[in-house]
């Protein structure tokens, strides 16, 4: 069941990025090709046999995870910064690349590392996993390590909310507005995924429908606005003229 | 509310006692799944109901008043008032009237409803809903609207920013405001004005009544409306644009 979402949501990531490709040489909007690769590559590195492979090729002491978080950060900052722009909240847009955006990720990459160079991390796992059940020292750096890999992310959805929920209720198409509120769909998850720790083992797999969704609302929420704007362009252009 | 099922099947078997339902959609151009999905929902839209009394030769007016809540538009209709009518001309014409009385520098004739100015298009028109309850509004009628049916005043707007209206609400509207039950029906083009038993003519009448203070005054709220919506719909389209710029 979880093996079907991560390969899924991987397969979703990886069409999307792949059916960018035109656009990309065509030199259309090359950061959105960028958000699509990095979030396929953040999902192949948080499914087990990837990531054991690029792990043990890494020295096996999951430098792999450490480098999954900051690409989570760069495709996640890049998504803010054109989703700012593109739906006009200016706003979003200065909290994200202003003093506060930059103090923010600062903070989360400092504790990101920080954390990782503290804890035991020799023994490739997916997820740290196997890192946490050492000793519960580690296991409290690993909560710890997620919680802080996870801030930034949900700083970003989080600033980019409020245009979102605009949007959804202003008279734009129907395919904008539905993509607004798959979007917030995903915002609601990563910050829902802030509550990793406090959700009981035994729901432990809430963790992975919660982390997997988030990814895939950001992704088809793109997705939609890509095919609204095919969609328009195909159509011949009706104009609401002065009747 | 739309008609119930039952009551509009033992209506179908009296005006068309022969008639099959493949008949009736084939003659009326009613989807069948449209008009079996209504059936089956036991609720039938008045639509329907015109669309079939037109293609049996009966008026719409007639048939929807021999249903329960639409029995009150049996009585002798209540002609429109001139205000109503006038709302029921299309802003164009409107403006096409103002330039028709403009002097002959200008492209008009100098003088009210020549016969040279083109006849005026049928309603409803694109903003006739709205315009119709301008015309009737006493600054008081949406909040009693809203009192006697039960409708969110919010909802009630949007459906005139829509320009649309139930048949139901158009009937309430025109209660409230104690004016014939017809203007509402013809303004979000239930009925057409014929159908109404509107004098051909009173909407061009009406019109030509109005002092050219009246009518300009009235032409300007028309433009300033038809300019905000335009702006809005401008800006949507730019928001849109930046959207697929960005994103896309």
């Amino acid at each position: 069941m979880i093996a079907t979402l991560q390969w899924g949501t991987l397969a979703v990531c990886g069409v999307v990025t792949l059916a960018r490709v035109p656009s990309l040489l065509r030199g259309e909007n090359r950061s959105l090709f960028a958000v699509f690769a990095l979030m396929t590559l953040a999902i192949l590195l948080s499914i087990d046999a990837p990531y054991l492979a690029v792990d043990q090729a890494l020295g096996g002491v999951n430098i792999a995870n450490l480098v999954l978080r900051f690409i989570i950060f760069a495709g996640i900052f890049f998504l803010g910064v054109r989703v700012a722009r593109g739906f006009s909240a200016d706003d979003a847009l200065r909290l994200i690349t202003g003093p506060v955006g930059i103090a923010v990720a600062a903070a989360a990459s400092a504790a990101v590392v920080l954390v990782f160079l503290t804890m035991d991390t020799a023994g490739s796992s997916a997820g740290l996993v196997a890192l946490s059940a050492k000793d519960d020292r580690n296991a409290a750096l690993v909560e710890y390590y997620g919680a802080a890999g996870r801030l930034y992310p949900a700083f970003i959805t989080v600033a980019l909310l409020p245009a979102m929920l605009r949007t959804l209720r202003s008279g734009l198409p129907v395919l904008v507005r539905s993509s607004a509120a798959v979007l917030a769909l995903g915002t609601v998850a990563i910050s829902l995924s802030l509550l990793s720790p406090v959700i009981p083992p035994s729901l432990g797999f809430l963790r992975f429908v919660v982390n997997y969704s988030a990814v895939l609302c950001l992704v088809l929420g793109l997705s939609l606005i890509w095919l609204a704007k095919t969609l328009a362009k195909r159509a011949t252009k009706k104009q609401a003229g002065m009747t | 509310m739309p008609l119930p099922a039952k009551a509009f099947q033992l209506w179908l078997h009296r005006v068309a006692p022969s008639a099959s339902t493949a008949d009736i959609c084939r003659i009326s151009g009613i989807k069948r799944t449209t008009l079996a999905q209504q059936l089956v929902r036991g609720k039938v839209a008045e639509t329907t109901l015109v669309s079939i009394s037109r293609a049996l030769d009966l008026s719409p007016l007639a048939e929807l008043a021999s249903f329960d809540h639409y029995a009150e538009l049996a009585a002798p209709p209540q002609p429109p008032t001139p205000a109503e009518l006038v709302s029921q001309v299309a802003t164009m014409d409107l403006l096409r009237a103002v330039i028709s009385r403009s002097s002959p520098a200008y492209g008009g004739y100098g003088d009210h409803g020549s016969s040279m100015t083109p006849a005026l298009g049928p309603a409803p028109h694109a903003t006739s809903v709205r315009n119709w309850v301008d015309a009737i509004d006493d600054g008081e009628l949406r909040h009693r609207v809203s009192a006697a049916t039960g409708v969110a005043p919010q909802n009630y707007s949007a459906q005139l920013t829509a320009n649309r209206l139930s048949p139901e609400l158009a009937v309430a509207t025109a209660r409230a405001a104690g004016v014939g039950f017809t203007g509402g029906l013809v303004a979000t083009g239930l009925i057409t004005e014929d159908e109404a038993s509107w004098t051909p003519g009173a909407k061009q009448a009406a019109l030509d009544a109005l002092s050219d203070g009246e009518l300009s005054a009235l032409a300007g709220e028309r433009l300033q409306a038809l300019g905000k919506t335009l702006r809005r719909h401008e800006q949507e389209q730019a928001q849109t644009e930046k959207i697929w710029e960005n994103l896309g």
